[in-house]
């Protein structure tokens, strides 16, 4: 698939904003059961500033792939079906109810309606995140993408990139924190690097189409595409098919394993375990998770292989060997 | 429910890309146009195509079948590219089952085409719309056109009469007929799209090669026949 850079960006800028919120305001919300938890005023304000302007850049970011960026507010129209909709719903709703959230902090508005919309603005904020992944785990034709590891995934990203920016805040605001908040990055960044690792092992073993199976045609008869019938690309081809990126795939995906993974584990463990609380260390973890994170969901979309690359023979054959087995076994009409 | 679509006959369709080319003609002019070019004179020409038509070739050789395939909207009966459309701008009709976009809603977001396995769907780079085969809806309603010109402009053009057009649901339809009496069958039947458009198979021609029918002056004479010796 075509990695269309205007996503990449909203997930950039919907999980620092949605990630950092979900910290902020849970450690809020603890205040409620006595905890002294809560981070300075000062320091959740700007926590829900950049929250705000992040979840805004993201959808300005976003409305650039679309083809008419005017008609955008249509997209709310099919909610009852449509993942997209319902992303588009939820985060504006979440862009929304933060804006109001500030405003009720910012005021010392009463602490029901404070914590209210506070919930409102977490729980919009997950159904965002989850709409989003659907996006991409609902869509049985590219296989890659169609498990609930996608969307389990998904989150866990948008709690690392949450919690590794709200660190550089404790560390300014309340250096006690400074621990928990390493363990709970080093716990999202080590699922992450799980989840990372398990989907790609899971590519290798998922069961793929053939082409006879694309074309209906009996299993043990070898089909050569001759012909596309067009003698250049074509939309399907460039949008589904991404010849450079495929080719740079091998070179890219090492390089996101080490920033979004290895480097800021490597970062976050030597400053837990000696104890050396630099600034500096959490800075440059979270510049390489996002920087990390940009190529990671690069390589998410180059890997996935649509099954209408099929027609014009681009999908990966290895699916074939695997499941030349149970191919034999299936029970053709088609007789030619 | 009715279910208008297109029968295509793999055994007399000769790949000469009529339909495609007169499908691009008649919806480049008519109510759903234009479908946009680019550097059409150039090196790389590219442009929105509603019909495509791939060749395959099957079986090994000597043993091959060429056959040539032509690709349109299935108009899926449980369409994937509806229920995903943001704006609704995708929809199917109830009355005839064609599936059409409303380019006035569509915001061009591409997730409809990400949802078809069969890449039916194309974008329009100068309209920033998605486009798709409409049956000719433009046509088969049109009440100013003789009843026999009151089809797809693909089935009308296609030389070889390798395509064939009307209800599948119903049982007095040319199409619903030569569906079961042919063994019709449809593309990426696991895919659970259900789709309208059908395809008659090919008929099993079996050639067995021999040695009196490859030319001794052949200059690959040997080796076809010590393929076609080990193949058996």
């Amino acid at each position: 698939m075509h990695p269309p850079i205007s996503l990449i960006w909203f997930f950039l800028t919907a999980g620092v904003s949605i990630g950092l919120f979900n910290f902020t305001y849970f450690m809020e919300f603890l205040t409620l059961f006595g905890k002294n938890t809560a981070m300075p005023r000062q320091a959740v304000i700007i926590s829900l500033v950049i929250s705000l302007v992040l979840i805004g850049l993201g959808a300005i970011g976003a409305s650039f792939h679309l083809g008419h960026k005017m008609r955008a507010w249509k997209a709310i129209k099919r909610f009852h079906t449509s993942w997209l909709s319902r992303e588009a719903v939820f985060s504006g709703a979440y862009g929304f109810v933060l804006f109001l959230y500030g405003l009720a902090y910012y005021f010392n508005a009463n602490l029901f309606i404070q914590h209210s919309l506070g919930i409102l603005t977490f729980v919009l904020g997950w159904l965002s995140a989850f709409s989003t992944a659907m996006i991409y785990a609902s869509n049985k034709f590219v296989l890659e993408w169609y498990t609930s590891l996608t969307v389990l995934y998904y989150l866990n990203m948008y709690l690392m990139l949450g919690s590794s920016a709200f660190l550089s805040l404790t560390y300014f605001y309340r250096p006690e924190f400074v621990p928990t908040y390493l363990f709970l990055t080093f716990l999202f960044v080590s699922l992450g690097l799980a989840f990372r690792i398990a989907f790609n092992i899971r590519q290798f073993i998922i069961p793929r189409p053939t082409i006879n199976e694309a074309l209906n045609l009996p299993h043990n008869r070898p089909i050569r595409v001759l012909d596309t019938g067009t003698t250049t690309n074509n939309y399907c081809t460039e949008e589904f098919y991404y010849k450079k990126g495929k080719d740079l795939l091998g070179s890219v995906l090492p390089v996101a394993y080490i920033l979004t993974f290895i480097v800021p584990l490597f970062l976050i463990l030597y400053a837990w375990i000696t104890g050396n609380y630099n600034y500096n260390f959490f800075k440059i973890a979270f510049a390489s998770l996002v920087l990390g994170s940009f190529l990671e969901r690069w390589c998410f979309f180059v890997e996935g292989n649509h099954v209408q690359n099929l027609f014009y023979g681009l999908y990966p054959e290895e699916g074939y060997r695997l499941r030349k087995g149970y191919m034999e076994r299936k029970k053709t009409v088609i007789r030619l | 429910m009715a279910q208008f679509a297109l029968v295509i006959d793999l055994n007399t369709c000769v790949g000469c890309h009529a339909c495609a080319t007169n499908c691009k003609e008649w919806n480049t002019q008519a109510a759903f146009g234009p479908l946009s070019d680019f550097d059409p004179y150039g090196r790389e020409p590219q442009g929105v195509w509603y019909n495509r038509i791939m060749t395959y070739e099957m079986g090994e050789f000597p043993n091959t079948q060429v056959f040539h395939l032509p690709k349109s909207c299935l108009h899926c009966q449980d369409s994937p590219c509806v229920p995903v459309c943001p704006t609704g701008a995708s929809y199917k009709r109830e009355q005839d089952g064609i599936v059409l976009v409303n380019y006035d809603d569509c915001i061009g977001c591409k997730l409809c085409s990400w949802s078809c396995p069969y890449g039916c769907r194309e974008f329009d780079e100068a309209d920033k719309v998605m486009k798709k085969c409409t049956l000719c809806i433009d046509r088969i309603y049109d009440e100013s056109l003789p009843p026999e010109h009151r089809k797809p402009a693909c089935v009308l053009t296609c030389p070889a009469k390798a395509r064939f057009f009307g209800d599948i649901e119903d049982p007095n339809s040319e199409v619903y007929n030569v569906i079961k009496e042919r063994n019709g069958f449809v593309l990426f039947s696991d895919a659970g799209t259900n789709p309208g458009n059908h395809y008659l198979p090919r008929t099993e021609t079996k050639v067995h090669v021999d040695e009196h029918l490859l030319k001794h002056d052949n200059p690959l004479f040997l080796e076809v026949l010590r393929r076609h010796h080990v193949g058996g």
